[in-house]
């Protein structure tokens, strides 16, 4: 189905001004041109309106002009790339229900990838542990060594985390927003967000001052999986939103993979649960490559330098956390030492990266990257 | 004919003298005070008027004329009673002139004649002293504090108008000054002794106070940081004899004075609650009154749930923190007050107080314990040297029977430090070098210098930071008694650095 850039940014902004989604709108009337120019009562019945309501999503949609709507697009440093477009995704174009448009910014680095290359999510919890976001990081970038390129949301946490990984590996990363790419949200995101315009991609489908809201988030989670070959979810609580990701995978036929966790730790209990379900299991890049068979892997980069030997104090702390976060005082319990001497230690550590100071008063041990 | 005496007006804790001349006039008989009285100043009439005759002199039937000079000083509170008494009664020949000239007096009437205390006593004697007055007559309950001022002026300690007038003119001997008490009866302060657990906070709290560093405790509720920040006092060194005046003339300008006591003894402990004004924390008012982090001058300012401060008030900090003094400008005035506090923060990791822990008990979304803790604006933030999470103690700990070091060995350890700072010829504590004299004091060797620079490189330590990590360094080899900075001190000052938030995360 070929869709021409100015209806597609013209229905994006009808969808701004009303305030809704048009995909099933657009689905109902026989594709986003129909949509476009469907008579009245054609209009109606798409959007399911009736009366007074009807009509003024007629007068919405016929105050909006196609073509300045695009230049709009592209005043703000946007570009459009409608259905049907050489520069569109082809695995995205085969999903159920996928965008009319994307609205993007740098899509140039990434068209050309997304079609030769591996394309991985990953994705997990806004509300990370500290060693999740240590190693969806480590893993974006050794996958994005690889010759991965790497998919994520851009919400704070693990998302922020992967492509930020990609991003030091000089890899190549897109993210998919869940509001307007003018909107800045997050807002703590701001200056990855500004990198990832330059150096990877940002798209959405929704117009450029879009607000975020809750709903137009799990929307967003389709164009995630869909763009990709397979999803990784780092960590996710029983209710993350990571899990619609993995959902909309499962629904695209893509690969879901997750990085287990301790049975009883809240915050991968929706990781475990996946591969309760049958998700792969996910503890290094190697694991994502076997389950994506793709010509555009490339060898391992060399490995990170090894870390020094430990011995003494930092030796015992280390060991100690490997088997659970612990607090200053528990380790200094658990080791009968000064509580001065396990301070040096565990300094020692988090300088060495071998240990990580996490949000609450508890130390963890730093994953080995994959 | 005129009379007239001096007392000594308070600014803040600057002092002026106020000449208090008395002019009794022929005319109907009445009593008027000029030279910018507030009202306090207007009622002090009634109390003289029933001071003198209740004492059993006689109030001349003249019109009365009370001149306050320099009249642009705005004149405010009572302890203006007693020199206007005394100068009626030479005014009206019931005192010889003799023995007014040149004698001080303050303090406020009571209706029967009898002399009440009034605030700044302390720095209304040292202002005597300093402008060689012969004698200086005050209320006998404020005795004690005025002879701590020292110097040539004689202390007349009257208990009533009465008892002045015979001091002045001898008919009566003075009672011979009592010594000053020395330290007041009552419980110590509280006792480390008395904490479970929290190694790593009671770590943290010696190094604060050995170097005078800021600290900033951050945990649950009732994990314990404020029953730790009330101990700290205890474990700084003891207070001289010129901090203790230091401290007591501003609790005296403030009225916060144990009258059987006045020297105060112990460091003062503030904790002012968040719902403080600027004012409130700084000083202000129409006549300048000391804020609470000029009452914790040379003790310990606690900022319990700092991130619920106004930031305009923490921003108000800035100068105290950077200059050791508050000014307050007011329309008549600029007051300068000395505020050199040892401040410790505590604040909750989210607003919920949950953040991090073990059992997930959080409930606050993503990113608002992040731009909960962003709350702890820039200026404070900036001076804070250290940072020490407080979990909340398990069971293990909370039952327990580990007996905890006392304060007192603490404080040994504490002094120990600080003389070796003063051995190298510093005047200040480590927390106030400045950034040429702490390169010198903490001089890193090849092992020192590769470790902070990896520090640099892996935990984005800036210029300020790497300073700051020296100066700590520097109090941690003190308290170990090394004389030079090892790697063993730089980690734990590393590990102890302050907040992350602040290093742009």
């Amino acid at each position: 189905m070929r869709v021409r850039p100015e209806e597609a940014a013209g229905l994006a902004e009808v969808a701004f001004v009303l305030g809704r989604d048009l995909q099933r709108a657009a689905r109902t009337a026989g594709g986003p041109g129909a949509l476009w120019r469907a008579g009245g009562a054609g209009l109606a019945e798409a959007l399911r309106l009736s009366g007074a309501a009807a009509a003024e999503a007629r007068a919405a949609r016929d105050a909006v002009d196609g073509a300045r709507a695009l230049r709009t697009v592209r005043d703000a440093g946007l570009e459009v790339i409608p259905m049907g477009d050489d520069r569109y995704p082809a695995r995205l174009a085969e999903v159920f229900d996928p965008p009319f448009a994307l609205i993007a910014q740098g899509w140039a680095n990434v068209a050309a990838a997304l079609a030769e290359r591996p394309v991985v999510a990953v994705v997990g919890a806004r509300r990370a542990t500290p060693p999740a976001r240590r190693f969806a990081r480590g893993l974006a970038a050794d996958l994005a060594g690889r010759g991965a390129v790497v998919v994520s949301g851009l919400a704070l946490g693990i998302d922020a985390e992967a492509h930020a990984g990609a991003l030091e590996a000089g890899g190549l990363t897109v993210a998919v927003l869940g509001c307007g790419a003018a909107a800045g949200y997050p807002r703590a995101n701001a200056a990855l967000r500004r990198r990832m315009g330059a150096e990877g991609a940002v798209c959405g489908e929704y117009w450029p001052s879009t607000p975020p809201a809750p709903w137009r988030f799990p929307a967003r989670n389709r164009i995630v999986s869909g763009l990709s070959h397979a999803v990784v979810v780092v960590e996710a609580a029983g209710r993350s939103g990571a899990l619609i990701t993995a959902d909309f995978a499962l629904e695209q036929g893509r690969p879901v993979l997750a990085v287990p966790g301790w049975p009883w730790s809240e915050a991968a209990a929706g990781c475990n649960e996946l591969i309760r379900a049958g998700a792969a299991v996910c503890t290094s890049a190697g694991d994502v490559v076997a389950e994506v068979p793709h010509g555009g892997w490339s060898a391992p980069g060399p490995g990170a330098p090894g870390g020094p030997v430990l011995e003494g104090l930092p030796r015992d702390v280390h060991d100690l956390l490997r088997g659970a976060p612990l607090r200053a005082d528990e380790i200094a319990a658990a080791l009968t030492a000064d509580a001065a001497a396990v301070a040096a230690a565990l300094a020692f550590l988090e300088l060495e990266g071998l240990a990580l100071r996490g949000d609450g008063q508890r130390w963890w041990a730093a994953p080995t990257r994959g | 004919m005129v009379s007239r005496l001096v007392s000594a007006a308070v600014i803040g804790l600057q002092t002026a003298t106020v000449q208090v001349e008395v002019d009794l006039r022929p005319g109907l008989p009445a009593f008027a005070v000029v030279g910018l009285p507030d009202a306090a100043v207007q009622e002090s009439r009634e109390r003289v008027r029933s001071g003198i005759v209740n004492q059993a002199f006689a109030v001349p039937a003249r019109r009365i004329v009370a001149n306050l000079a320099p009249a642009d000083l705005r004149k405010s509170g009572p302890q203006y009673d007693l020199p206007m008494a005394l100068a009626i009664l030479a005014a009206s020949g019931q005192l010889p002139a003799e023995a007014v000239r040149g004698v001080g007096a303050a303090g406020e009437l009571a209706l029967d004649g009898g002399l009440r205390p009034v605030p700044g006593i302390l720095a209304m004697a040292e202002h005597a002293s300093r402008s060689g007055w012969r004698r200086l007559v005050v209320p006998a309950a404020a005795a004690t504090e005025a002879r701590l001022a020292g110097g040539d002026c004689e202390i007349v300690a009257a208990t009533g108008l009465r008892h002045a007038a015979d001091l002045l003119t001898g008919r009566v001997a003075p009672d011979a000054p009592q010594d000053p008490p020395a330290a007041p009866p009552g419980p110590a302060g509280p006792d480390l002794a008395d904490v479970r657990g929290q190694h790593a906070a009671r770590r943290a709290l010696e190094i604060a106070a050995a170097g005078d560093h800021s600290l900033l405790m951050i945990g649950p509720p009732g994990a314990g940081k404020t029953m730790l920040a009330r101990r700290l006092p205890g474990i700084l060194p003891p207070l001289s004899r010129e901090e203790a005046v230091a401290i007591t003339r501003i609790h005296s300008v403030a009225g916060l004075l144990d009258p059987g006591h006045p020297l105060v003894a112990r460091r003062p402990f503030r904790a002012p609650h968040h719902s403080i004004s600027v004012s409130g924390l700084v000083g202000g008012g129409r006549f300048p009154r000391p804020g609470e982090v000029t009452l914790s001058h040379l003790g310990v300012l606690f900022l319990d749930e700092v991130c619920a401060f106004a930031p305009s008030v923490l921003d108000a900090l800035r100068q105290p923190l950077e200059h050791g003094v508050v000014d307050v400008a007011r329309a008549m005035t600029t007051v300068r007050f000395p505020a050199r506090p040892l401040l410790i923060c505590a604040g909750n990791p989210c607003p919920c107080g949950f953040d991090g822990d073990p059992e997930g008990r959080c409930v606050c979304p993503p990113g608002r314990a992040e731009a909960y803790r962003s709350r702890l604006s820039g200026p404070v933030a900036d001076r804070i040297d250290l940072r020490i999470d407080v979990p909340r103690l398990s069971r293990d700990e909370l039952l327990g029977d580990g007996a905890a070091e006392a304060s007192a060995a603490v404080a040994r350890r504490v002094a120990t430090a600080r003389d070796a700072a003063r051995g190298r010829g510093q005047a200040v504590p480590n927390a106030r070098l400045g950034p040429e004299a702490v390169r010198a004091a903490a001089a890193l060797d090849a092992a020192g210098m590769r470790l902070v620079g990896r520090a640099v490189d892996r935990l984005g330590l800036t210029a300020r930071g790497f300073d700051r990590v020296l100066r700590v360094g520097r109090t941690v080899a003190d308290l170990a008694g090394a004389e030079r900075v090892g790697e063993e001190h730089l980690l734990e000052a590393i590990g102890l650095r302050a907040p992350a938030a602040t290093e742009g995360a």
